[in-house]
C-alpha cells in the first residue's frame, strides 16, 4: 500500500494534511506492522483529521466510534437483536410441528428442537456494532476510536483483545476473526492516564501545536483566502499566545476559523483593534482573553467579549453572530 | 542490532523508563521495516514504540542522544588517527570497523559489558558505604567515609583523587546544612567521583574483543584487517574507553538518586514519575472501595431508562407484549470526595505527598473538592484543575491561599468548614482528611467534625503518626478517631498502596 515514509507524506498531503516525518514515520509503521497507532496531544491539533484523512490517502473506508462515559460492548462491538429474534419465533411458532414431525416423546421432541437451536443464535441476529464492522469487513477499513480516555476503565479492557489479535470472542458463536487487519486509530485527549496494557499494543504517538513553519502551511492550506503577509503575522500572534500561561490554548482548528473571520472581514493586516474584536474566536475564557490583551497591549477591561449583544452600528459586529455559527471545529 | 536495542533498552529501564520485552520486540520489527539508514527515522521508530507516557519522551530523548553519540565520537577518534598513520591507505579507512553499521555493535557492546563489569564493582563499593551510615547524624560517617577515599586514593594513584575527595566531603557538608532541618537522615551526596577507572587497557582486553568479535560471525577479512592495525587501535582505545566512561557515567548518574529517594518520602521534592504512577494505581484501588465509587453496570430499579432486552425477556411469557417493562438506571457513578488537608508546618513533609495524591485523585475523578487548612480553610480546587502539579502544589504554599506558618488548630478549621462549606457534603460524600491531629493545646473542638460526619456517608483520616504516638504531646487523634469511619496510618507511597489492599480485602 505505502512503500515508504515519504509516499505516507505525499498521499497525507493529497488529502490536505500537512504532517512532519516523525508523524509520517509512525503512520508507515502501523500500516506495515498492522499495529493500532494511540495518537495523544491537545485538542484540535489534528488528531481525528489524521485518521480522515489517512482513510483517504489509503482509499479505505473510515468507521468511526465516538468513546463516552458508560459506553459499553453493546454500543462498541456488537449487539443481539432481540426484537427480531421474537418476531421470527412468532412467525415461526406454526413451523415448529412440522419441523418436529411426528416424533416419539419429549425426549425425542427436544432433541430435535436443539439441532435448529443455532438459528437464533447466529449472525442473522446480530447488530454489528463498529468495531465488529471493522473486523468482517471485506476491504479493510480505517477504524478511528475517537477520545478513548472518555471512556470508563472497563471499556479499555474489552478493546485489548481486539487490539492484540483483531478479534472479537462472542460466546454464543465464537471468535470473529478479522481476515485483514484493519488500520485502528485511537485519539486520546489526555483527560485521563490510559491504562499500561492498552499503550503497550499500540504505537504512540505524540502530537502538539505546530511549528510555525508548519501552521503556516496548514493556514494557505485549508484557508485559501487569506494573503501571505497576513496568514504569516497570524501564525506568528498564534504561536506567541500559546507561548502564554492560557487555560485553553487555541488549536489550529481555532487558527483556522480566525483565519476564515479575517477573510470575511476583509483584513488587510492584524492590528491591536482587530485582534481584541475577534479575540473571541481563538480564546474560549474570559481570563484567558484578559492575558492575551495584555499581552498585544490592548485595554485589558473590556473581557466580555463572547457575551456582548450585537447592536448593529458597528461593521465589526457581524462577526459575533458569524463566529457564533462557525464554532464547530473542523479538527 | 539486537544487542544494541536490548542494551538500550536496558539503559532505559535503569532509568525508570518501562519497556516491556513485547515492546523491545517490536522496536526491532519496526527497525526492519524502516532500516536504519537515517537517525532520524531510527529514533522516531524506536520511539513510537518504546515510549507510551509523555513524562518519559524527554528521558528517551536524552538518553537516546547521549546513547548513540557513543559511536560517532569513536568514529570521529579513529578517524582522526587513520588520517595521521595512514595517509597512504589505498581509501580504506581504519574507521570501517568501527563505523560499519551492521557490524558496529560488536565493539560498542564488547567494550560496553567490559566497562559495566567494573563500574558496577565499584558501585557495589559506594553503594554498602552510601547505606550504612546514613542514619547518622554525628562525625562517624564522614570518618568512615574518609577511610574509604583513602583506600580509594590509594587504589587509583591519581593525582587529582585527593581534591575530589576534599571536594566531595564539602559538598556533603553544604547538602547536609541545606537539608538538615527536615531530613537530618541525607546525608549523602550523589558525587561520582569515585568511578574513576584505571585505564590501561591490555593486549589481552584487545584479543578479548577480537575473540567477540570471533563469536558474531563477523567478516574474517574484517578481523584480519582490524588485527593488522591492533596497534593504532591499542592506541587509541583508552581514549575511546575514556569517552564512553564519560558517557557512561551521564546514562548511569540518575541510578542511585532513585534509589535513595524511593527510601525517604522527604524526597518527596523529586517526585518521579515511577512514584507517581505506583501512587496513581493505588489511588485508583481505593477509588473502587470507597461507597459511591463509579460503577459502569446499570442496574434494575424503578426510574430510569427502559431496556428493551431485558423488557422482551421478562414479558416472553406475555408473548412479547411488554405488561410488565424493565427500567435500569447507572447507580452512583462516581465518588463525590472531598479533602480536607492539613499543610501546617508539623506536617509540612507529608503535605506534599498529600497534595500530589489529592492532585491525582482530582485528575482521577471529576466529583473531587479540594480544602487546605492550617487555622483557616481555603478551597483550592481550582489550582489543581488548572495548573500542573508541581505549580499547583507551590501556590499552596506560596501564603496567598492562607498562613501555612502559623500554628495548626483543627478545631477552628472545623468549625470554620461547618459553618461555611457545610452544603459541599452531601449523603453520598466521602469526607478524606488528612492531618496529623496536632492542635498544639487548642480545643479540640470535635462536636465541629461530629456535626461535619454526619452529614457525609463515610469519613476516613489519613494520618501520618502511628497510633503510639498519639500519646506523645498534645495530639487530638484519640477523640477524633471515635468520628471517623476509619483512620489510616500512610507516610509513604507503599503505606498508601497497602491501605488501598486491605480495604480491597475487608470488602471481598
Amino acid at each position: 500500500m505505502f512503500e515508504s515514509i515519504e509516499e505516507v507524506r505525499e498521499r497525507l498531503a493529497e488529502q490536505e494534511y500537512v504532517c512532519d516525518r516523525r508523524l509520517a514515520t509512525v503512520v508507515y509503521l502501523a500500516m506495515k506492522l498492522d499495529k493500532p497507532v494511540l495518537v495523544e496531544g491537545p485538542a484540535g491539533v489534528g488528531k481525528t483529521e489524521l485518521a480522515k484523512s489517512l482513510a483517504g490517502a489509503a482509499d479505505r473506508s473510515l468507521i468511526r466510534l465516538q468513546c463516552y462515559e458508560g459506553l459499553d460492548e453493546a454500543k462498541a462491538l456488537y449487539e443481539w437483536e432481540y426484537g427480531k429474534q421474537l418476531l421470527y419465533t412468532q412467525v415461526l411458532r406454526e413451523k415448529i410441528g412440522e419441523v418436529l414431525g411426528p416424533t416419539e416423546g419429549l425426549r425425542e421432541a427436544a432433541a430435535k428442537l436443539r439441532e435448529q437451536e443455532d438459528v437464533f443464535f447466529s449472525e442473522n441476529f446480530l447488530v454489528e456494532r463498529p468495531i465488529l464492522q471493522a473486523i468482517t469487513s471485506e476491504t479493510p477499513p480505517v477504524l478511528l476510536l475517537d477520545e478513548i480516555d472518555r471512556a470508563d476503565e472497563e471499556f479499555e479492557a474489552f478493546l485489548l483483545e481486539f487490539l492484540s489479535d483483531y478479534q472479537v470472542s462472542i460466546p454464543e458463536i465464537g471468535t470473529v476473526e478479522a481476515e485483514h487487519a484493519p488500520v485502528v486509530i485511537l485519539t486520546s485527549n489526555r483527560t485521563r492516564e490510559l491504562s499500561e496494557a492498552l499503550k503497550r499494543r499500540c504505537l504512540h504517538l505524540q502530537i502538539d501545536y505546530p511549528s510555525p513553519e508548519v501552521e503556516l502551511e496548514i493556514v494557505r492550506l485549508k484557508a485559501p483566502g487569506v494573503g501571505d503577509a497576513l496568514a504569516k503575522e497570524l501564525v506568528e500572534t498564534i504561536q506567541e499566545i500559546r507561548a502564554l500561561d492560557l487555560r485553553k490554548s487555541p488549536s489550529i482548528g481555532e487558527t483556522l476559523d480566525w483565519a476564515r473571520s479575517l477573510v470575511v472581514l476583509g483584513a488587510p493586516t492584524l492590528d491591536k483593534d482587530l485582534i481584541e474584536e475577534t479575540l473571541s474566536v481563538i480564546v474560549k475564557y474570559d481570563r484567558d482573553a484578559e492575558k492575551v490583551l495584555a499581552h498585544v497591549g490592548g485595554s485589558p477591561d473590556r473581557k466580555d467579549l463572547g457575551q456582548k449583544v450585537p447592536t448593529g452600528e458597528n461593521p465589526h459586529e457581524a462577526m459575533y453572530e458569524m463566529h457564533r455559527s462557525t464554532h464547530k471545529h473542523t479538527h | 542490532m539486537d544487542t544494541v536495542i536490548n542494551d538500550f533498552v536496558q539503559v532505559l529501564r535503569r532509568h525508570q523508563v518501562r519497556v516491556s520485552p513485547a515492546e523491545s520486540l517490536d522496536a526491532l520489527h519496526a527497525l526492519e521495516q524502516t532500516g536504519l539508514g537515517e537517525r532520524g527515522v531510527v529514533r522516531d521508530t524506536l520511539r513510537t514504540t518504546l515510549v507510551k507516557n509523555l513524562d518519559d519522551i524527554e528521558t528517551f530523548d536524552r538518553l537516546f542522544d547521549l546513547y548513540f553519540s557513543l559511536r560517532p565520537m569513536a568514529e570521529k577518534r579513529t578517524a582522526k588517527l587513520d588520517v595521521h598513520d595512514h595517509d597512504h591507505d589505498q581509501g580504506q579507512p581504519t574507521s570501517m570497523e568501527f563505523g560499519e553499521d551492521a557490524d558496529g555493535a560488536a565493539p560498542d557492546s564488547e567494550e560496553h559489558s567490559h566497562e559495566d563489569s567494573e563500574n558496577t564493582e565499584f558501585r557495589r563499593h559506594f553503594d554498602e558505604d552510601k547505606m550504612r551510615p546514613s542514619e547518622d547524624i554525628h562525625g562517624e560517617a564522614d570518618k568512615m567515609r574518609l577511610s574509604i577515599f583513602s583506600q580509594e586514593l590509594i587504589l587509583n594513584r591519581k593525582p587529582g583523587a585527593l581534591d575530589q575527595a576534599l571536594q566531595r566531603i564539602t559538598h556533603q557538608l553544604k547538602l547536609r546544612r541545606a537539608r538538615g532541618m527536615f531530613s537530618p537522615g541525607d546525608l549523602v551526596s550523589h558525587g561520582d567521583g569515585g568511578q574513576e577507572l584505571p585505564l590501561d587497557v591490555s593486549a589481552t582486553d584487545f584479543q578479548g574483543l577480537v575473540d567477540h568479535l570471533h563469536d558474531l560471525d563477523v567478516d574474517e577479512s574484517l578481523i584480519r584487517q582490524l588485527e593488522e592495525q591492533s596497534e593504532e587501535i591499542l592506541r587509541g582505545l583508552p581514549q575511546l574507553i575514556e569517552q564512553m566512561v564519560e558517557c557512561q557515567k551521564k546514562l548511569e548518574k540518575k541510578k542511585d538518586d532513585s534509589a535513595l529517594m524511593r527510601r525517604s518520602l522527604r524526597k518527596i521534592f523529586d517526585y518521579s514519575p515511577a512514584e507517581q504512577r505506583e501512587t496513581e494505581a493505588a489511588i485508583r484501588r481505593i477509588a473502587r472501595q470507597i461507597h459511591g465509587a463509579k460503577t459502569r453496570r446499570l442496574k434494575q430499579d424503578r426510574t430510569g431508562h427502559i431496556s428493551v432486552p431485558h423488557t422482551l425477556r421478562r414479558n416472553v411469557r406475555y408473548e412479547g407484549i411488554p405488561f410488565k417493562p424493565v427500567l435500569r438506571r447507572h447507580h452512583e457513578k462516581r465518588p463525590r470526595v472531598v479533602m480536607l488537608c492539613d499543610v501546617s508546618m508539623s506536617t509540612r513533609n507529608m503535605s506534599r505527598f498529600w497534595l500530589h495524591m489529592v492532585y491525582q485523585m482530582q485528575s482521577l475523578f471529576s466529583k473531587v473538592r479540594t480544602f487546605v487548612f492550617v487555622a483557616d480553610v481555603a478551597e483550592v480546587t481550582q489550582f489543581f484543575e488548572e495548573s500542573s502539579m508541581d505549580r499547583a502544589v507551590d501556590q499552596v504554599f506560596s501564603g496567598r491561599v492562607l498562613d501555612a506558618d502559623v500554628n495548626s488548630d483543627f478545631g477552628k478549621a472545623a468549625e470554620q468548614f461547618r459553618n461555611e462549606y457545610l452544603p459541599a457534603l452531601n449523603h453520598r460524600t466521602t469526607l478524606v482528611i488528612l492531618g496529623d491531629g496536632r492542635n498544639n493545646g487548642k480545643p479540640p473542638n470535635a462536636a465541629a467534625l461530629e456535626e461535619i460526619t454526619q452529614h457525609v456517608r463515610q469519613t476516613v483520616w489519613i494520618t501520618p503518626e502511628p497510633k503510639w504516638g498519639w500519646s506523645l504531646g498534645s495530639c487530638d487523634m484519640p477523640l477524633y478517631e471515635l468520628l471517623c469511619d476509619r483512620v489510616e496510618v500512610v507516610r509513604s507511597v507503599d503505606q498508601l498502596a497497602g491501605v488501598a489492599e486491605e480495604l480491597v480485602r475487608v470488602r471481598s
